[in-house]
């Protein structure tokens, strides 16, 4: 690993160098307050001021939608349409990280050609951040990177530090190494430290990941379940919007006048109601309450337990997304005996007074 | 060949016409759709129709007329499937919003009086369902072109049609829109089945339902959250009856009751 220093002002004709030969994505504003992941061509477009993209960057390997294959009685032809070159520049620690995860889950047992592909050509380009009160990722110790990266940049006062985290990334350097600077002066890293340290106590909210799978284990039964299950409105968003779900469904999608089938993939979220449905019309958790009983064993134990660490990385989207407030912080609080305040907390509440009467 | 073609009618009962139309809007499949099925009967498409046994009925429009029931009930008769096509066949429309026969009677009275309805007897207006078994559902106001398309290519193969039970959320999450029920607006999409592709909220326009209701979307808990964000109760409810036809009939009246 190598730390080079870039000028603010060298950024942009640094991009416009390694987008001569892979499609750039950056985060841009859609919204006010929200920003996406998005392929852009005009630089003025991309926004590194931003919090979190509603949609983590998985949707750039693998969209919501895409198509798998084409298929007739005797001819199969798969589509690797999406498979193309591909620099993701801005990305948070916290997704990165994620992306490690997923790369675990598409290589776990087989090979998944239609992540690994596109992943094989995209390059990591990291970009620190600052948390806000809804960043866990302290919690999940994924606010800082050590792999998962191609390069990664620390914003600075006047200049950027630079990670060189892969020999791709080193190659990306090598294209205009005059735009760089080798000799970080012991004034940089004493800037650099004081930023660290700022940003560590910059950290507004904290759960303690380490007790979540005994606490799990210990209150599988716990009224908080149903209580949740009353109140989720089974919109599936939580799911669509954590970095490290990978569910999805396949589904056949014949083409009109010709013998032949397109097999269409899309995102899969076992928080809504058909994902358990199995043939013959079975549902093994038509209750909302074990939806979600499932989606947080899988991310707060049964993941720990194999992998050490949670498939939590504190991104935050669940927070800012769900209706109810159902989310990582409002019921990783609760399983630890802490009081939240939650619309599905006053809501049962409200629910129970109207039983009373 | 000829033969070996499925044979299908499309109906019509009481609704704006909307679902045939955009049928016959596939004007880049059309043809595909003409060769591959035998169009028996499509008043809107050809004037030469045949009234005899059928493969598939599709039938769009809710039941309003006495007529319209006999109508129905002879398509069923002739058919080896019946799906309900658009929002006024499957729930109702909005034509359906859920009223007791009384208040109906009312209504229908100041409406046009004391006149004698001499071709037809009108009834409450209901979804097909309410009078014939129905085998499949493709909701929509009016149906979508690309679900009816894949829907359609699939049972001309003799597959069951994908069964469509997530909420508007599930695509608006692909399109990667800001929530707007997070944002205090009335938005339906989490009761309302998927299909449009979260076209109003693409826009920035909230969920009006218009698909029609979510089967097992949780309405108390919506209904709870809208009021914390200080809707009107009576609006709230207006809301979620417009599309809904007849269908959360029993969910309005324990808000009824709760009233009491």
């Amino acid at each position: 690993m190598r730390i080079v220093k870039l000028k603010k002002e060298n950024l942009f004709p640094f991009l416009e160098v390694i987008s001569k030969e892979a499609d750039l994505w950056a985060p841009v504003k859609k919204y006010e307050d929200k920003h996406v992941f998005k392929a852009v061509e005009d630089f003025s477009e991309i926004d590194l001021d931003y919090q979190r993209t509603i949609i983590p960057p998985r949707r750039i390997l693998l969209p919501p939608k895409t198509n798998m294959f084409e298929a007739t009685q005797n001819t199969y032809k798969e589509d690797f349409s999406n498979v193309s070159k591909k620099i993701i520049f801005g990305i948070h620690a916290c997704d990165v990280n994620a992306l490690v995860i997923m790369d675990r889950f598409y290589n776990f047992a087989y090979d998944d050609p239609y992540y690994t592909r596109a992943r094989e050509n995209t390059l990591i380009l990291g970009y620190s951040c600052w948390p806000d009160e809804h960043c866990l990722c302290k919690s999940t110790n994924t606010h800082i990177v050590t792999e998962g990266y191609d390069l990664f940049f620390s914003k600075l006062d006047t200049h950027y530090l630079v990670w060189i985290g892969s020999s791709q990334g080193d190659d990306l350097i090598r294209k205009q190494p005059s735009l760089f600077n080798e000799d970080i002066s012991d004034k940089d890293i004493q800037t650099y430290l004081n930023w660290q340290k700022e940003r560590e106590d910059a950290f507004q909210a904290e759960i303690d990941f380490i007790d979540m799978p005994d606490l799990i284990e210990l209150k599988y039964n716990d009224p908080l379940w149903e209580e949740l299950g009353k109140a989720c409105l089974a919109c599936g968003s939580c799911t669509n919007v954590c970095p490290t779900c990978n569910c999805y469904n396949v589904y056949d999608k014949p083409i009109l006048g010709k013998n032949a089938s397109k097999i269409v993939r899309c995102w899969d979220a076992c928080t809504l109601e058909n994902y358990s449905e199995v043939a013959g019309g079975e549902n093994f958790r038509e209750n909302r309450a074990d939806r979600l009983k499932l989606w947080y064993t899988h991310k707060l134990q049964a993941y720990i337990s194999k992998y050490g660490k949670p498939a939590c990385v504190g991104c935050g989207r669940c927070i800012v997304s769900c209706p109810v407030d159902i989310n990582v912080l409002t019921v990783g609080k609760t399983l630890s005996g802490e009081k939240v305040d939650a619309f599905w907390k006053r809501f049962n509440l409200q629910v129970k007074k109207e039983v009373r009467k | 060949m000829e033969n070996s073609k499925l044979k299908i009618g499309i109906y019509e009962l009481t609704g704006c016409a909307g679902d045939a139309l955009l049928i016959l809007d596939c004007e880049k499949e059309l043809i595909d759709i003409f060769n591959a099925a035998d169009i028996q009967s499509f008043v809107m498409a050809k004037s030469d129709n045949i009234e005899g046994d059928l493969d598939i009925a599709l039938v769009e429009g809710s039941v309003t007329t006495e007529k319209e029931i006999e109508e129905l009930k002879d398509i069923r008769q002739r058919s080896k499937i019946v799906v309900a096509i658009g929002l006024c066949a499957t729930v109702g429309g909005i034509q359906a919003r859920f009223l007791d026969p009384k208040e109906w009677n009312e209504r229908f009275k100041k409406v046009y009086g004391n006149i004698e309805m001499t071709h037809t007897k009108p009834v409450q207006s209901k979804p097909i369902d309410a009078y014939i078994d129905v085998d499949f559902y493709l909701p929509g106001c009016p149906i979508g072109k690309e679900q009816f398309l894949i829907f359609f290519t699939r049972i001309l193969k003799g597959n069951p049609p994908e069964k469509s039970q997530n909420p508007v959320c599930v695509t608006c999450k692909y399109n990667e829109n800001d929530c707007l029920l997070k944002k205090g607006i009335l938005c339906l999409g989490p009761l309302t089945e998927d299909g449009c592709g979260a076209i109003c909220i693409n826009h920035n326009l909230p969920c009006a339902g218009c698909w029609g209701p979510l089967k097992t979307g949780n309405r108390t808990s919506e209904y709870y959250l809208l009021k914390e964000k200080g809707f009107d109760v009576e609006h709230i409810k207006k809301k979620m009856a417009n599309y809904s036809g007849t269908k959360i009939a029993s969910f309005l009246k324990e808000l009824e009751k709760e009233k009491k």
